[in-house]
């Protein structure tokens, strides 16, 4: 090792060159099926939603939260956020598969909804956020494992 | 132990953090000024004409006095408020019965008038028990249903779809009853429509044995539910039970509905269905307001229910 390479490493923490491609195609794919799934938010906040009570507000925050998160995680495709965007990412896409659960089951706020309806934005939802969860979950096991593999020092998420 | 986040490694989540906040503040942003201009815009426009919403509330039991709700009228004007507060104007409105609690005269009146302050074009009704109370529904076809055909039974064509009103509640004696001349009607009623029509039928009790001991079931449902067997879509909305259940048989989807009253047991949960005392300020969480979207070309009803606000 040479005396410029901490300071380089200092410098330019994570570049997105030394990711994996799949890695950051996950992430990408990722970043859009959060979209996707922010996009059915907004539209059924739009369809009317917006007038329920509490529940509406909720909608808005998941489509905006996904939107937010998802341009990151696009960004993240050349640039490298730090987990914690990843972990958000998944975290709004798990929250809006819980949300239909519950909506199905034990009601969210007074809120009850049944079966894949309202169609097609309810499978076409829970298909984006369950895509979003698995390959932000694939992205983090194939940096993991390539760090485990080929390189000393704690593995950085994807 | 782990290492100390240096200055540059805090600085840099910070920015990720910002962008993230700064970002989702503004899609919020654009979605809420999409909304605001859609209401203007609907404000003025005419409703869309491929889709059709509306709203069923039952079980409103005008004239009922207990500690289960003290205060009845104040619960079904909320729920009024609630469906004119929908952001858009339903179609039609839908109560399943059980307008008044003890078919007295002027509690028909009264539910009559604060259903006239629903902003829709037309509100459809069938009776439950509580409006056939010692005159098999004489009172309620005076109020609500003196155009229709039978003891009540009516049916009616909007945005594609069939609806049938069925009036299971007048030859009650444990569970509802159709009897043959309402099944002869549905009989003619369908005969002429094709397979692939949606189908909506709404009576008080359900059509389904939901709780038979309790008699919430209808005995002779299954002529009218076989009538029904070749068509890809039924809906069967009904009330009666005061709590919202959902039951797929076959090609049949059964929704039952909560009320505006007070709330009942689940099935065989307490000795008899008797109205049930919650605590202070919970009583609006077991009561609402259920709206129904259908969009032409598609096969299913979308039921969306809420309690009051």
């Amino acid at each position: 090792m040479t005396a410029h390479q901490p300071l380089r490493a200092r410098l330019s923490p994570a570049p997105g060159s030394a990711r994996l491609p799949a890695a950051r195609a996950l992430t990408a794919a990722a970043g859009a099926t959060l979209a996707a799934g922010g996009f059915v938010h907004a539209q059924l906040y739009l369809d009317g939603y917006r007038y329920l009570h509490v529940v509406g507000m909720l909608f808005l925050v998941q489509a905006a939260a996904s939107f937010g998160l998802a341009v990151l995680l696009l960004a993240g495709t050349f640039l490298r956020p730090p987990a914690l965007v990843h972990v958000a990412a998944a975290g709004t896409a798990l929250g809006a598969l819980a949300g239909f659960a519950a909506s199905r089951t034990v009601g969210v706020f007074g809120f009850t909804e049944h079966g894949l309806q309202p169609a097609p934005q309810a499978l076409v939802s829970i298909v984006a956020e369950a895509a979003t969860v698995l390959a932000l979950l694939a992205a983090a096991y194939v940096t993991v494992r390539r760090a485990r593999a080929g390189t000393s020092g704690p593995p950085s998420l994807p | 132990m782990t290492n100390p986040m240096t200055r540059r490694q805090f600085a840099r989540h910070t920015g990720w953090f910002g962008a993230a906040v700064v970002l989702s503040v503004a899609g919020g942003e654009v979605v809420s000024h999409i909304a605001d201009t859609r209401d203007s815009i609907t404000a003025a426009a005419t409703a869309d004409t491929n889709t059709l919403r509306f709203v069923q509330v039952s079980d409103s039991h005008i004239g009922f006095t207990g500690p289960a709700n003290t205060d009845v009228t104040a619960s079904f004007t909320q729920a009024v408020d609630q469906v004119n507060s929908l952001g858009f104007r339903p179609d039609f409105v839908l109560h399943t019965g059980d307008l008044t609690h003890l078919s007295a005269p002027g509690q028909f009146d009264q539910v009559k008038q604060m259903m006239s302050g629903l902003r829709t074009d037309r509100v459809f009704t069938v009776p439950g028990e509580h409006d056939s109370v010692d005159d098999h529904g004489r009172a309620y076809r005076r109020a609500f249903a003196q155009a229709t055909g039978g003891d009540g039974w009516y049916s009616f064509d909007t945005h594609g779809v069939h609806f049938i009103a069925l009036v299971n509640t007048l030859s009650l004696e444990k569970l509802g009853h159709l009897g043959t001349e309402q099944i002869d009607f549905v009989r003619r009623d369908v005969a002429g429509l094709s397979s692939d029509t949606p189908i909506v039928v709404f009576s008080h009790i359900p059509l389904f044995a939901m709780y038979p001991q309790w008699g919430w079931s209808t005995d002779d449902a299954l002529q009218v539910l076989n009538l029904l067997k070749r068509f890809s879509s039924v809906t069967a909305l009904n009330g009666h039970v005061h709590q919202l259940f959902s039951r797929v048989e076959g090609n049949v989807t059964f929704h039952s509905a909560t009320t505006t009253a007070y709330p009942l047991p689940g099935p065989g949960r307490a000795p008899a269905p008797t109205p049930q005392v919650l605590p202070a300020r919970q009583l609006h969480t077991a009561l609402g307001i259920r709206t129904v979207t259908y969009r032409q070309g598609t096969t299913a009803l979308a039921i969306t229910d809420q309690e009051l606000a």
